[in-house]
């Protein structure tokens, strides 16, 4: 049956198309000058959204945590639809609620008052203090202010239960970079404001996973199980972002898990720290380096079959411990899906976009898969991702003809008016800003990065580690499969 | 916060700030302002702001015709963005020449930094030769996105309605203010009027594009759909052009049909009672076995203020208990509406955050909570099923979108998946 019409009759389902550029017929062809994003002032569909809601990611991944917005309501509530999108969760953000009179005195009063209420209303065990632009530009003084709400606290709620309670500041002005360096910020600031003391060194790790999804997270746990590692998860996602429905909840509703205080106090003390994305927690691991000696071992991006395999040994490094018979099969199972599928992979012209760290990641799997990366795209501008792609593409020269296109810090406007001049291309993978253009150019897209909310479960399916590749290569194989063999007659399997 | 009980009327304490600390379901003044402009399809709409913003102004209304973004950075809060606003300006112009006019909106960052919008603006319009509007909407200007709505309206009315240098009517044309054609209301709508005779010129902010708005004046009727941005449009519009406007919901059969009828007697068109009574026994027969699932479910209602009174009756037609009516941001005469509709023992409330919510759900045991998709998961974890308002899925105005309505209520709050949860 062709879908013609939501279930209400007379109500076309063209109406429903989703509105995308341009979309009047008056369309004019591109001023060639206005295409790079380097050379206008215009943001064109960015791939980036603000710092704030990396912060906040990185907030909600720990035990009874709050983030609280020291800005005005739009700031939190945009940020909480985008969680809520996203995770199908719900997102627990307060917000200070800016409104005139912070504009023309400072947040001040809407911290200490604002942390005073969140405290007596939700008794969090941790508050993550976030910024927005509007503070940062009226120069809040977090520190003293934040001093300020406490002594607030210890009058009110008694200075022992005051203590319970940690309260750690992240700057995150948005102008200044984009919601992945926000993330890397609030590693940096938990490790720094919890980890103080490095007193009894244990074997353990830190793992901190950047931007990965809990089905990620829950893919990292298994490796680490499997290899007998006893790790802390910094801004564990995978159950708070995850959660079971189990009604009814009491309330103030704290999903289970999340990383415990005592936990990243105890991440001075671990054997390594490693940070999965390099410029979304990297930071927090090279702090920890810097300040206690604890190793940072700082990507590769485990995605893939050379990148994963990297992971296990730096994990074996480290600890001492062995990669165990069951990863050894998963590892075989993936090749042997890599074999399988292979003429149907190779030569394959793909583009990827996203976040800088899922990009590179990606890149290096698909050049795996025998694919040819014909644009890659990072939202966010970063050093890393230039160098990592620049490094992958050395490494299979054999399977370009042309050098790759890249963009480093770019929009999608402008990737896209780049993929419409390329002679063929056979398939996207990147998040679901992108479906808009796999639509326009009638490709497949294979959605992966962040963020995604279009879709379901997403953010349950891992694409790090020998399984979640494994799950990955299927995606990516259907969806060329789905697109030049639609139906049986076809089929070429 | 109030229940309703016998005797006068009590109503919530409401248009007040938020308090600080809380998880409030409110959003900004940009929020607002997008949400009404959101619809105009031939402008350039040009967020002045750091990316952020933005991308949030994308979100709204699932609408992003020509959203674009100065995207500002460090140097930019520092030194002032006074020219690269110019400059986006001129460019974004020229990407898109057959755009009536730009739309430059003010976020927190710019209204912090006090830069002169106004100045880069008129600059631009001379430059370019069409419109160029700034929409003065910083976040932290007003306590929710209501004070965005009458920035907005407020604009629309000074730059865009009534523009058009024609004086004369068009026949039989109207206009419908604050119909935000969600999911194909308008179209239902539309085809009633059609039942009329009636042609829509233009609805606010639905369907809005520069040249209805130019000729809003000259539509003898303006409906009005939702109380607050309404009104003020109509008010306004009766004062400048003399365009009466009569006021009505298209929620619910008992609405729908009193609103025909009074729009067909304004223009004395006869034949109008056998029409809406073969649309209305469609409509029952259709929504009859949903009704059976839902007779006596209790109701839950939390989302835009301007449409909690018409929808608190539709769902007293659905036959179930409204046990609660909040908004984020309600005015007296929203709540005024409101109370009129539900229930004794019905709760009021505005600006509730999600731990109010939570209570009152554990309090009022609605069998369903509708609102917006914030607070869906949340529910879900109470246990409790979840309607998005406004609706994701088809039209809820008329006589087909109230059966549409019954019927996903009625799916809703009979799903299997919640006998198992609770199981
Ligand atoms: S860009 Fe800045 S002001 Fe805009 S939403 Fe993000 S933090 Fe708020
Ligand atoms: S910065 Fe201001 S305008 Fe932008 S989203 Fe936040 S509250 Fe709204």
């Amino acid at each position: 049956m062709k879908l013609t019409e939501i279930p209400v009759d007379g109500i076309p389902y063209d109406h429903l198309r989703i509105e995308k550029i341009p979309v009047t017929p008056a369309f004019a062809p591109r001023d060639p000058e206005l295409l790079p994003a380097s050379s206008r002032v215009l943001v064109v569909n960015p791939d980036r959204i603000c710092m704030p809601i990396g912060a906040m990611w990185a907030v909600l991944g720990i035990h009874r945590a709050i983030p609280f917005v020291q800005g005005a309501q739009g700031c939190t509530t945009y940020a909480r639809y985008t969680f809520s999108r996203i995770f199908k969760e719900p997102a627990t953000i307060a917000t200070a609620s800016f409104h005139e009179d912070a504009a023309v005195f400072g947040g001040r009063m809407n911290l200490v008052e604002g942390l005073r209420n969140l405290v007596v209303r939700y008794w969090p065990e941790v508050i993550g203090v976030v910024t927005t632009c509007s503070s940062e530009i009226m120069g809040d003084d977090m520190t003293s202010f934040i001093g300020e709400a406490r002594m607030k606290l210890q009058a009110e709620i008694g200075p022992e239960r005051t203590e319970q309670i940690a309260i750690v500041p992240i700057n995150t002005p948005s102008f200044a970079g984009s919601h992945v360096e926000g993330y890397d910020r609030a590693a940096k600031a938990f490790v720094q404001s919890l980890a103080t003391d490095r007193d009894a060194p244990t074997n353990r790790v830190n793992i901190i996973p950047g931007l990965f999804y809990p089905g990620d997270i829950r893919e990292i746990k298994h490796i680490l199980q499997e290899m007998g590692i006893e790790s802390t998860v910094l801004f564990d996602i995978s159950d708070t972002l995850d959660a079971p429905l189990e009604p009814p909840q009491s309330i103030p509703y704290y999903p289970p898990g999340g990383t415990h205080v005592a936990e990243i106090k105890g991440m001075a003390n671990a054997a390594a720290t490693f940070a999965l994305q390099l410029d979304a927690g990297g930071s927090g691991a090279r702090y920890l380096e810097r300040k206690f000696g604890v190793p940072a071992v700082v990507g590769p991006v485990p995605v893939g079959v050379v990148a994963t395999d990297t992971l296990l040994q730096n994990l074996g490094k480290a600890t001492g411990c062995a990669t165990s018979p069951a990863l050894r099969a998963e590892r075989g199972r993936l090749v042997d899906a890599m074999a399988d599928t292979f003429h149907h992979t190779m030569m394959k012209r793909v583009a990827v976009f996203g976040d800088p760290d899922y990009v590179s990641g990606i890149t290096r799997f698909v050049c795996e898969l025998g694919m040819t990366p014909v644009a890659v795209s990072a939202g966010t501008e970063s050093k890393n991702f230039a160098a990592a792609v620049e490094t992958v593409f050395s490494e299979y020269q054999s399977l370009f003809l042309d050098p790759p296109k890249v963009f480093n810090g770019s929009d999608l406007f402008e990737f896209e008016e780049y993929l419409k001049t390329l002679p063929r291309l056979d398939l996207i993978i990147g998040n679901s800003k992108g479906v808009d253009i796999a639509r326009e150019l009638e490709v497949p897209i294979v959605r992966a990065g962040f963020p995604i909310y279009d879709r379901f479960g997403y953010q349950k399916r891992p694409i790090v580690g020998y399984r979640g590749a494994e799950l990955f290569l299927y995606e990516i194989a259907n969806a060329v499969l789905d697109h030049r063999y639609p139906d049986d007659r076809t089929q070429q399997l | 916060m109030v229940v309703k009980g016998r005797g006068h009327q009590v109503l919530p304490d409401c248009s007040r700030p938020t308090l600080p600390g809380v998880v409030s379901e409110r959003a900004c003044v940009f929020y607002g302002a997008r949400w009404m402009l959101a619809a105009v399809p031939d402008v350039i709409h040009l967020v002045h702001g750091p990316v952020g913003c933005a991308y949030y102004g994308r979100t709204v209304r699932r609408k992003s015709y020509r959203l674009l973004s100065t995207g500002l950075d460090e140097r930019d809060i520092v030194f002032g963005a006074g020219d690269k606003l110019f400059d986006a300006i001129m460019e974004a112009a020229a990407r898109y020449p057959e755009a009536r006019a730009v739309l430059v909106y003010a976020t927190c960052a710019v209204g912090l930094t006090g830069e002169d919008i106004l100045r880069a603006c008129k600059r631009a319009a001379g430059k370019i030769g069409r419109k160029v509007v700034p929409v003065n909407s910083p976040g932290f200007c007003g306590q929710s996105q209501a004070a965005g709505h009458d920035i907005a309206a407020a604009m629309l009315l000074e730059h865009f309605i009534g523009t058009g240098g024609k004086r004369e009517l068009i026949d039989n044309a109207v206009n419908i203010l604050g119909e935000f054609d969600i999911q194909g209301d308008l179209n239902e709508i539309e085809d009633l009027l059609s039942q009329l005779g009636l042609k829509v010129n233009c609805a606010f902010s639905g369907r809005a594009s520069t040249s209805a708005m130019a000729d809003a004046h000259r539509v003898r009727l303006n409906i009005i759909h939702c109380r607050r941005t309404g009104q003020t449009l109509a008010d306004a519009m009766r004062e400048r052009f003399g365009t009466p406007y009569l006021k009505v919901s298209f929620f619910g059969p008992a609405e729908t049909t009193s609103a025909i009828k009074v729009i067909g007697k304004f223009f004395g068109v006869a034949r109008v009672e056998e029409f809406i009574s073969r649309a209305n026994q469609k409509a029952e027969s259709e929504a009859a076995p949903f009704l059976q699932q839902l007779a006596g479910k209790r109701v839950a209602l939390f989302f835009g203020a301007s449409r909690i009174g018409s929808m608190a009756k539709v769902f007293g037609e659905l036959g179930m208990e409204v046990v609660m009516a909040g908004s984020q941001y309600g005015c007296r005469g929203d709540y005024q509406e409101a109370e009129a509709k539900v229930a004794n023992g019905a709760v009021l409330i505005d600006d509730a955050h999600d731990k109010e919510l939570a209570e009152l759900m554990r309090k009022q045991r609605p069998h369903l909570l509708v609102g917006g998709t914030k607070e869906k998961y949340l529910a879900h974890k109470m246990g409790v099923p979840f309607l998005v308002f406004p609706q994701e899925m088809g039209p809820f105005a008329g006589f087909r979108g109230f059966v549409n309505l019954a019927r996903q209520t009625a799916g809703l709050v009979s799903g299997p998946v919640w006998r198992l949860a609770h199981g």
